[in-house]
């Protein structure tokens, strides 16, 4: 049944781990459909929390994924609203953007 | 520090924890830590579900 899954599967049955990130619902005692991106200093960069029967978009959370990767070797840079993969144009935040970002994303 | 679903923030340094895990490549169960991944310099998706056959 796991053959296909490629991914190190976690253990957490008392809880400690879903409570620390706040997905634990004491109601049912079930962890909630929670997503946390963590960065390679152990920073939380993501939070994503959706209640039991709304599935996560995966493509969504790659594109994050990606972009949060791009930005920690980017640091000036910043993601744009429709950002969708490496490669689509970035902006570089300052006073001169200001008013200015149409014109930066054409 | 918390919010108001409880838990850690974004921004937060997440504090260091164990899970005991199973490996299906292996075909074997181990052990992780966050400070061993971050050791290791690689980036972390936590991805937590209810339960199984919960069909999302």
């Amino acid at each position: 049944m796991l053959e296909k899954v490629k991914y190190t599967m976690g253990s957490d049955p008392t809880g400690k781990l879903s409570r620390m990130f706040g997905v634990y619902d004491d109601a049912t005692g079930l962890a909630l459909r929670g997503t946390f991106i963590i960065s390679p200093e152990g920073k939380l960069l993501n939070h994503e929390v959706n209640y039991y029967n709304l599935g996560r978009n995966i493509e969504e959370l790659l594109r994050k994924v990606e972009a949060n990767i791009y930005l920690g070797e980017h640091g000036d840079e910043a993601c744009p609203v429709s950002w969708k993969q490496k490669g689509d144009k970035t902006l570089k935040p300052s006073a001169e953007l200001v008013g200015k970002v149409h014109q930066a994303m054409e | 520090m918390s919010n108001a679903c409880g838990g850690l923030s974004v921004g937060d340094i997440v504090p260091d924890f164990r899970l005991e895990t199973f490996e299906p490549e292996k075909g074997d169960f181990g052990e992780v830590s966050l400070r061993r991944i971050t050791e290791e310099k690689k980036w972390l998706v936590l991805f937590f579900y209810p339960a199984d056959f919960t069909f999302v």
